[in-house]
């Protein structure tokens, strides 16, 4: 699962209370916004697009790149809808659809990132079939695919004076998380659906300081929606979707709760795109090392946090472990919802590479 | 200093102010003199200030930069779709601007300003929702919200949650009592709030923060034809344009500073009277001049601290209550935007306080260094103070004539509102000086007319000379407030009549329509409209910059009946018809009298306007009053401005109904044509609104008047209180001698009114003069407006009666204090000279 606190929530609370508990309104019953139901039959190129009848979306791309040196690169770019009522869309000003995004690059000399907010209805930001062709939008960055599919597609957005411009293209199917795309969050009902696009070829360029620098490697696309993703007990999670050397990719994450009881779900994709869901029982997520981290936010330049960056993710059922690490300690996204999202190594690297996601750790 | 000294000043300070504990109210008066002073000062300084530091901002909206402004050349505004193909272009420092001006049921101006909160380039994005007062949520959503400055709310009775209804009948959104940065006295709403409340498709114009030079230019390549990029000036402009309003308010504040002086000299005076013996005991008691000064000089310093802070206070008080006057002054006129919370800051603490130690060193310790330096045995009787008073009344006079002298200089060389105000200063301190010896020489008249007389009405004028030399600053702080005060209100009434007229001349028309759905000349045209509709005039503008200043040119239908009956200030022989025919070469223009006073156009010059395709020269045919506009403007007829400028906007449209015709017939048909209720106006309203904006301008000047008057009368108030005090032995020998009460009070009354009269009698010329400069010159130099003067007595006779009720109260005053004193200074009698 993925990001699903990461919502544009302050929209509920009001900035203090959401920097007691950003998650809060994750935890509200939903009432009045469309339910998670099982058995829910997926349809594409259709289900690209948004799902006002539900509360929150989002699509969600992170890539691993190495440049001509070998050395490696990451982005991520990150657009989210809300629904600020249950009431039905009306286009315009009045739109009670709201956006957000997130964008970050993690390069040799270090991490950006940079957030932007735009409101629904007026064309500022939206994600729609535009002349039949998949467009994603919020102002100039923009994620927009050559047909109504994401992909094969195209990624441009900028941190700073940096501007990304990359060609994604995929062989294959998207793959439907949980059980057929629905995806449990906690054993009390909380669910989303869920399906991501783990195998995307990415290839491009980033320019910074006016030098542009090409590089490829692998992205990784989440999509998910619902109206109550997070349950009464849960505090954050940790989250990680790696491409492992062999080609196989793995997804999975642990719901923290506060008792220490765990929610563990994932999913392990082969090569050829065919997936297996993967439960509690299959996964063993054991942290190695925290270190302490800056995590400046605006209200709170100076906070530092003991974050877990190095890790032990073993599949037991398949007799596989691997030894996860941060590639950088500073990949904090400081945004008005903060969290550490990054780029890691899988076995130094040797293993493979991926992202990496914490949330709901204080200070 | 030897060892011993600092004590010996010690003992010495607190000999001298040991008077202060025995006539407190001495103190009181003379504090009373400073605070009032200094209190009206520094509220204007502040304000002052603070204004000043508003306009520093106004390249910011909404505590978001805005170095540039994106608008439609034609006047339409800005689409949306306009302004999302620029930020999807990547242009993110742009943002949403809607602003208008509407007016609420009982037809109060009512500033609304919009933007898109979300889209405000703050920092990263996310700082204009970190706000904790904000609930944006609630902000961009239907209801929506409508902030209203705390100030502002008040004024208007709103509270929170309130659905304030507006003249036509639409009601803003919901209430919420906060205001954010460079809000002024304007409502704050969403921008999809403002567009459906005011039924309009498109925004006012885009703001542009920061921005480098190449993103500025790739900018301007990205704009539609019909939008233009304009560097945000209103800084430069709004300083530049509002300077003489914060001369003339810093004049009116320094007069009253003066009469606060004049109060302070009315205590000083007595203290000095009863300290003689004191500093004839410590001079004889070996104490040395050097001790002495230094303990004058340590006195006046405590009093200026103690002065200055409580100055400052009330001050700062005062400003509190006349900001809200002030910010709807500098809107109204300029559209400027002033917050409303002030702060007195650091510069403004210091000058007080050295104007303060200034005034006392004139007031206090100049005065008793000079006594110092006399003989240490004076004389000491009521002869002696008129001989001196008679030297000093000589003196004054003498300085009087040679103000004069240099007012009339000043006045042929006089250039600047500055030089204006100076040469103010110079007649009303010329008057003020020669008014002792005026009344002086009134009152020996008045002996000799009375030689035969009865002795009690003989005894009463020549008591005259006992009190003048005690009510001489008094009354010549009253000569400078009745003088200030008939000089203003002339000057306002002749204003508000001249325009009053203006507006009866140039709004002519039944119905005012601006709408930017009209098309005007087509709906003027239609057959259909025929049936109420007399005549139309649809007005087309440009606005450029002339002379560094923004500056509109109007193009004229020559036609209608409003053109025919143009208003002109000063004109070419025939120029209207000169005009209209487009007759010569240059063509003839007209402009307004601002162009003329502060443009320095001349009739019959040529002026030149850059038109879209170079330079465009015309001859100046005639000059139009153009009241409460502070920018440059110029009327061609409507084909002459079109031939010269591609992209005018219409800029409103008049209606004159058939006689008979019903209004309702006109606004059926408006509607009917797409305008929305609320873009017309009926003539009546418009007046209405403009007389009710002028009221609201001059309000901080009213104010200031009145609070004028009131130091004058409490100077008046001092005066008779240490008269009585000096002469209550005086008046018990003669209560002994079986003078009654009543004729007691007479010889105190009668003086002073004789007094009181002759300065209100000189006020009234003095006051006429005073509004003949500030109309004829100084409100020329500082608005470029001309306008009849309009003298009328009722102001100098409410004045006189109020004058007249003062002196009632302070004799009032004076009586009960004198019936509770007379008896214990009677048994005085005899025990002490």
């Amino acid at each position: 699962m993925k990001r699903l606190w990461l919502v544009l929530l302050m929209l509920f609370a009001g900035p203090a209370a959401a920097q007691d508990d950003p998650y809060q309104v994750l935890r509200s019953t939903g009432e009045g916004y469309a339910a998670v139901e099982p058995g829910r039959a997926f349809s594409f190129p259709a289900d690209h697009l948004p799902h006002p009848d539900y509360r929150i979306e989002w699509w969600y791309l992170t890539a691993n790149l190495k440049d001509a040196e070998g050395r490696d690169w990451g982005l991520q770019w990150t657009l989210f809808r809300q629904a600020m009522s249950p009431a039905t869309d009306t286009e315009g000003w009045d739109s009670n659809q709201m956006w957000m995004a997130h964008a970050a690059i993690t390069t040799p000399e270090g991490h950006r990132h940079e957030q932007r907010f735009a409101r629904g209805g007026v064309g500022q930001a939206d994600v729609r079939l535009d002349n039949g062709a998949f467009a994603a939008w919020l102002d100039d960055w923009s994620l927009t695919g050559e047909g109504p599919s994401v992909l094969p597609g195209r990624l441009r957005f900028s941190v700073g004076e940096a501007t990304v411009d990359m060609q994604l293209g995929s062989d294959t199917p998207p793959v439907l998380q949980g059980e057929g795309g629905y995806s449990r969050k906690s054993a009390q009902g909380q669910a989303s659906y869920y399906y991501s696009q783990p195998h995307i070829a990415v290839r491009g360029q980033i320019v910074q300081g006016g030098r542009p620098v090409a590089l490829t490697g692998t992205g990784w696309l989440d999509r998910e929606w619902s109206s109550q993703p997070l349950a009464d007990n849960q505090q954050g999670w940790d989250w990680f979707s790696l491409h492992l050397a062999d080609g196989h990719a793995l997804m999975v994450y642990r719901l923290r709760h506060d008792d220490g009881k765990h929610w563990l779900s994932g999913s392990w994709v082969a090569p050829d795109g065919t997936a297996r869901t993967l439960g509690a029982d299959d996964i063993a997520l054991t942290v190695l090392d925290t270190r302490r981290v800056r995590t400046p936010t605006a209200a709170d330049p100076k906070a530092v946090r003991e974050l877990p960056l190095v890790w032990r993710v073993r599949l037991p059922g398949l007799g596989r472990e691997w030894t996860v690490r941060a590639l950088i300690d500073d990949q904090w996204m400081g945004g008005r919802v903060p969290y550490w999202e990054g780029v890691v190594q899988v076995d130094g690297g040797a293993g493979g590479m991926g992202y990496m996601e914490l949330t709901g750790y204080g200070r | 200093m030897r060892p011993a000294e600092p004590e010996r000043l010690g003992g010495v300070l607190r000999a001298l102010l040991s008077h202060y504990r025995r006539h407190p109210w001495q103190a009181l008066f003379l504090l009373a003199g400073l605070v009032a002073g200094v209190a009206l000062w520094s509220a204007v300084q502040v304000i002052n200030s603070h204004a000043r530091a508003s306009y520093a901002e106004a390249d910011y909206m909404l505590g978001a930069q805005a170095t540039h402004w994106i608008r439609s050349r034609s006047g339409a505004g800005v689409a949306p779709a306009d302004y999302i193909a620029l930020r999807r272009a990547g242009f993110r420092q742009v943002f949403p601007v809607v602003q208008a001006r509407v007016a609420t049921a009982d037809n109060a101006p009512l500033a609304i300003v919009a933007t898109d909160l979300l889209a405000l380039p703050t920092g990263d994005g996310g700082e204009a929702l970190d706000e904790a007062d904000l609930d944006w949520l609630a902000f961009i959503q239907p209801p929506y919200q409508a902030w209203y400055p705390a100030a502002l709310a008040q004024e208007l009775g709103v509270a929170a949650g309130d659905r304030l209804a507006l003249h036509d009948g639409r009601r803003l959104p919901p209430a919420v009592i906060a205001a954010r940065e460079q809000q002024g006295r304007q409502i704050l709403m969403d921008v999809g709030a403002a567009l459906s409340l005011l039924g309009r498709e498109h925004f006012t114009a885009l703001a542009v923060g920061a921005i480098t030079p190449a993103e500025a230019a790739r900018l301007v390549d990205a704009l539609p034809a019909d939008l233009q990029l304009e560097a945000n000036q209103q800084r430069v402009d709004l300083t530049e344009l509002t300077a003489s309003l914060h001369t003339q308010l810093t004049a009116m504040s320094l007069l009253s500073f003066a009469v606060g002086l004049f109060i302070v000299f009315n205590a000083v005076r007595f203290s000095l009277w009863y300290r003689r013996p004191t500093l004839r005991t410590l001079r004889l008691m070996g104490v040395s001049m050097r001790a002495l000064t230094l303990a004058v000089l340590a006195e006046t310093l405590v009093w200026s601290v103690i002065g200055c802070a409580l100055g400052l206070a009330a001050g700062y008080g005062i400003s509190l209550a006349l900001l809200p006057g002030m910010s709807a002054t500098l809107q109204n006129l300029y559209g400027a935007v002033v917050g409303s919370e002030v702060l007195l800051d650091v510069r403004t603490v210091a000058l007080a306080w050295a104007l303060t130690l200034a005034g006392l060193a004139l007031a206090l310790a100049w005065p008793l260094l000079l006594q110092l330096r006399g003989p240490v045995i004076a004389a000491n009787t009521a002869a002696a103070a008129w001989r001196d008073d008679a030297r000093a009344r000589r003196v004054l006079l003498v300085g009087a004539a040679g103000m004069v002298l240099l007012a009339v200089a000043v006045y042929w060389h006089m250039r600047t509102v500055v030089g204006g105000f100076v040469l103010l200063a110079l007649v009303l301190f010329a008057a003020a000086w020669a008014l002792p010896a005026l009344l002086a020489a009134a009152q020996r008249g008045l002996g000799r007319a009375l030689a035969g007389a009865p002795l009690a009405r003989r005894w009463i004028v020549s008591d005259g000379r006992a009190q003048l030399p005690a009510l001489r600053t008094a009354m010549m702080a009253l000569l400078l407030a009745l003088t200030a005060n008939l000089g203003v209100e002339t000057l306002i009434g002749s204003f508000r009549t001249a325009l009053a007229d203006w507006l009866d001349q140039r709004l002519g028309a039944d119905l005012y329509v601006n709408s930017p759905r009209l098309d005007a000349p087509r709906f003027v045209a239609d057959p259909a409209n025929a049936g109420w509709l007399a005549a139309g005039h649809a007005r087309t503008g440009v606005t450029l910059r002339w002379q560094g200043r923004p500056a509109k040119v109007y193009g004229l239908d020559t036609t209608t009946p409003d053109t025919h009956r143009l208003p002109l200030a000063t004109a070419a022989p025939q120029a209207l018809a000169r005009w209209s025919a487009g007759a010569g070469m240059p063509p003839p223009i007209l402009a307004n009298e601002q162009a003329h006073y502060l443009g320095g156009l001349q009739l019959g010059q040529t002026v030149t306007l850059p038109a879209d395709d170079g330079p465009a020269d015309y001859t100046v045919v005639g000059f139009f009053h153009d009241y409460g506009n502070p920018y440059y403007q110029f009327y061609l007829p409507r084909e002459a401005l079109e031939r010269r400028w591609h992209a005018v906007q219409p800029t409103g449209l008049a209606l004159w109904l058939t006689p008979g015709a019903s209004e309702a017939a006109a606004e059926a048909a408006l509607q009917a044509a797409g305008v929305q209720p609320g873009e017309w106006s009926a003539q009546g309203d418009i007046k209405r609104l403009s007389l009710k904006i002028f009221d609201r301008t001059f309000a901080m000047t009213a104010a200031m008047n009145t609070l004028t008057l009131l130091v004058a009368g409490a100077a008046l108030l001092t005066a008779l209180l240490a008269i009585l005090h000096e002469r209550l032995p005086e008046f018990a020998q003669w209560r002994a001698l079986g003078v009654t009460r009543r004729e007691l009070l007479r010889v105190i009354a009668l003086p002073l009114g004789l007094f009181v009269g002759l300065t209100w009698l000189l006020a009234i010329p003095l006051g006429a003069l005073l509004s003949w400069l500030l109309i004829h010159d100084l409100n020329v130099m500082a608005f470029g407006w001309s306008m009849p003067m309009l003298w009328s007595p009722l102001p100098a006779l409410k004045l006189g009666l109020l004058s007249a009720g003062i002196v009632a109260l302070v004799l009032a005053i004076v009586l009960t204090q004198l019936t509770r004193k007379l008896p214990q200074a009677m048994a005085q009698l005899g025990s002490a000279s």
